[in-house]
Formats: C-alpha cells, structure tokens, sequence
C-alpha cells in the first residue's frame, strides 16, 4: 500500500513538472511574433488577392489570382465586391498589401488609365468561346470601335451576333479588355455593363467621334476604291473631301467599294 | 490607389464583429488576421508534432492554405458559425498525419538528423540551458505515441481545453484527459532516462 501511494504521488509529481516544462517552453515561443513574411506566403498561396484603383469609370476593385487579373468592377464596398467573388470563383480575397501584388497593381492602374502595357489575366472561368471573343476585343485599339457582328466573325463564330453582346455584358475585366470599343451593327453605342451613357463618355475620351458613326459607320474613298470602319486607322487618313460615308458595307459593296484588308469589314447579310 | 483606404469604415478596425463572421461577410482584413492570430500557436503546435522546425513550418503554410481553400467553397451560413481555432488545430493534425504517413515509407532509408538541426537554431527565444530543456523535451515528445504526442501537445503547446482536445482530434473527452496524463508521465520518465545517461 505505502509502495502504491508514494508510486502514486511520484507519477503525480512528474506530471506537475513537465505540464510545468511544456508550458514554460510554449510561453517562451509565445514571444516570438509572426513576421510579416510567412504571413503574406499564407495568404499568397490561399487567397486571391484585392486592391482598388482610380480608372477612366471611377474607382474600381480588382480581383487576382496567382495568374492574373481575374476581375475588374465597381461596387458599393470592397466586402461586397470580395462576396460576389468569393460566390463566382470560390476563392477568398484579401488585401494585396505584398509587394509583388502592389506593382501588378500599378501595372493595372497604367492599363486601366489606357496606357499600353500587358497585364497577365486569368480568364480560367470562362468558356473557350468567351475567351476567343475576349482575345480578339482585346485587338481592338484605342480610338477605334467595330461592330457586334465583326467581333463574332473574327472570333470564328460570324452567326453568333448575339452572343458576343452576352459576352461583352458579363465581359469580367471591362477596360483591359475594351467591350466599350464593340458597337452595334448600325454604328450606335448600345449598352454598357456600367449604362450607355458611360460607355459614349468613354468612346470620346478616346477620341471616337460618336456621333458621325451613328451616321454612317463605314467610310470609303474613290481614290483607292477602298471602304473601312470609319475608325480605321486607314480611314483616318483619308482627305475630307474624298470622304464616301455608307450606313451599311452591303451599301459600300453595290456602289463599287471593296472592304479594306486592315479592318475587315463584314460584308455578308 | 489605394489599398487599405476602406478597411476602416465598412469593416472596421478592431472591430467587435468575430472573425468567423467577417470571413462569412468577406471582410478582405479577415484572412490576414487569421493568419496573425494562429499563425504562432499553431506552428508551435506543429513543432511539438513533428518535432522539425522546417517541417513544421510547411504544415502549417499547407494548413492555412487548406483552410482558405475551404472557406472559398463553404456556404456562407457554415463559415459564420465556424469555431476558428478548433478547426485549424484540426486542419493542422490531417496535414501532419499526412507527413507522418509519407515519412513512414521513407524511414527505411533516411537517418535521423541531428535534433539540434532540425529544431531550427535560432528560430526560437528560448536560450542556454531553458533552450536544452525545451530540446530534450521535444526529443522525449518525439517517443511519444503518436496519440499520446496530439494530446500533449494541444494541451500544453497549443494550450487547448480538453473539450477543444477532443473537438480536434474526435476523440471523447475522457479519452484525452488519460492521454495527457499518461503522456506526461512518460515523457518525465524519458527525461529521467536520458539525464541518467548524462544527458546528450
């Protein structure tokens, strides 16, 4: 019995001593705070990223991945924009305070702002016939604009009108990839994701003169026999007096004219 | 631009809102936050585990990184009633089972590096003679069995009540309390041993 109840209060003992070790050691450990540099790693490799940036539209957030830029919109707060993404692609986000996301972000502010520089996408969420209309919207420079049906033709489906105006309402990155620059077929505006009055301001900021094109979209001349998208940068060169306007390229086509091979113009139906 | 310009209005800085919520809400402050609150403990955790200051470093980064993930895809209604801690501790221990697993087909031909290496020089406050306690300890915790090394160490390293112990491991509550206990025991019996050998 005497044997069984020092046992007893030795066993007790070793475990007051190392409970006592073990928790001397973790306090210790305590101490030493996480630096800055395994939490960014965490939230690299877990999270998407968030920043916001002035933008021809205002104020924008952007959403990226580790591949790229994989939204760009307005909202009414950063938590808001970080749900709806969060129930779009199933990734959180989290403020991209890094330095690698802080110079993607003053990439992306010089695209938005229409400077030329590639910013890398992660488009992983669409459709390949939503990537291909993007890729070509994407060609279409500054200062000029084409038409629903010229996107659809370009990007191998010329019957699909329609549904290049689908793609270009759910278009993810608006301004790098410019869905403002696709017009309708008759050479009006229409709609824009953030209103149709947005989308002109945005055309004439880049010089586009809208309301000739609503006119007449196609521009020939005599002197080559050629006929263009007004904007062009062929018809731009094309002295006033020589200027041939048509409302349609079938129109073009009867007075004589064939479409130029820089912009393609689509001529069938 | 600006990055942090919003963080304090809608989400609010210290905030009285839990965590679990703001994460729900899609707070973009929460997930740094989560990773500054657990990112210590846990690693600790992790270390009296798997007893390899490297190793344990990758687990927890594949932890949280799994936790992300997860948060990404679970319904907002689930995320908000989270129980955080818990549930990464738990997160944690599938990583590290997973470790153990993998190490086990590669014991064979793998020696023992020296604890003094793998405990990561430096990486720790802890100094002179604490230090080489701490070291044994670990050592000892090593040679532990493994249920009995997860109980320990939620309990002391993570500093985890019982009823948390067992909300991690799925174990009953009893079941931890005798795994702590004998856990402790034995490790003061290695301790013994190896002072009696003179120390190493």
């Amino acid at each position: 019995m005497k044997y069984e109840e020092s046992r007893r209060l030795s066993e007790e003992g070793s475990e007051e001593r190392m409970a006592g070790l073990l928790g001397n050691a973790a306090s210790r450990l305590r101490l030493r705070g996480a630096s800055d540099e395994p939490v960014e790693r965490m939230l690299a490799r877990g999270t998407d990223r968030l920043f916001s940036c002035d933008s021809p539209l205002g104020e924008v957030y952007v959403g990226v991945s580790e591949r790229g830029v994989r939204v760009v919109g307005k909202d009414a707060s950063p938590k808001r924009f970080a749900r709806r993404y969060r129930e779009r692609f199933g990734r959180i986000l989290s403020w991209g305070e890094d330095e690698h996301t802080r110079r993607l972000a003053q990439r992306v502010a010089g695209a938005l702002a229409g400077e030329k520089i590639e910013v890398p996408m992660d488009l992983s969420g669409t459709t390949t016939f939503q990537r291909q209309v993007l890729e070509v919207v994407k060609g279409i420079p500054r200062g000029e604009v084409r038409p629903y049906a010229w996107v659809a033709r370009e990007a191998g489906s010329p019957k699909a009108s329609r549904a290049v105006g689908t793609v270009m309402a759910t278009n993810p990155v608006p301004l790098l990839v410019p869905c403002h620059r696709v017009v309708r077929n008759d050479g009006t505006t229409g709609s824009y994701a953030f209103g149709a009055e947005e989308k002109v301001g945005l055309l004439e900021g880049e010089g586009v003169p809208v309301g000739e094109l609503a006119d007449a979209p196609y521009l020939a001349t005599p002197t080559t026999g050629i006929f263009c998208h007004a904007t062009c940068r062929n018809a731009r060169r094309i002295k006033p007096e020589n200027h041939r306007r048509f409302r349609s390229a079938k129109a073009a086509i009867n007075a004589g004219f064939r479409p130029c091979k820089v912009c393609r113009p689509v001529v069938a139906g | 631009m600006s990055m942090e310009s919003e963080i304090g209005n809608e989400n609010g800085v210290g905030s009285l809102e839990p965590l679990a919520e703001r994460l729900a809400e899609g707070d973009p402050g929460a997930p740094r936050e989560l990773v500054e609150r657990h990112h210590a403990e846990l690693h600790r955790y992790a270390l009296g585990l798997l007893c390899d200051a490297p190793a344990a470093e990758d687990a927890v980064q594949e932890a949280f990184e799994r936790a992300f993930v997860a948060l990404g895809k679970y319904p907002k209604e689930r995320i908000g009633t989270l129980s955080l801690r818990p549930w990464l501790y738990r997160i944690v221990l599938n990583v590290v089972r997973n470790v153990w697993r993998d190490s086990r087909r590669e014991l064979s031909v793998a020696e023992p590096p020296e604890p003094d290496e793998r405990f990561g020089a430096g990486s720790s406050t802890t100094s002179g003679s604490n230090r080489e306690a701490w070291l044994d300890t670990l050592e000892a915790l090593r040679r532990l069995s493994e249920r009995q090394r997860v109980a320990v160490s939620l309990r002391y390293l993570g500093d985890l009540p019982y009823a948390g112990i067992s909300e991690v491991t799925g174990w009953p509550e009893n079941t931890c309390k005798t795994l702590v206990r004998r856990g402790l025991r034995r490790l003061g019996a290695l301790l013994d041993e190896s002072e009696e050998k003179g120390g190493r």
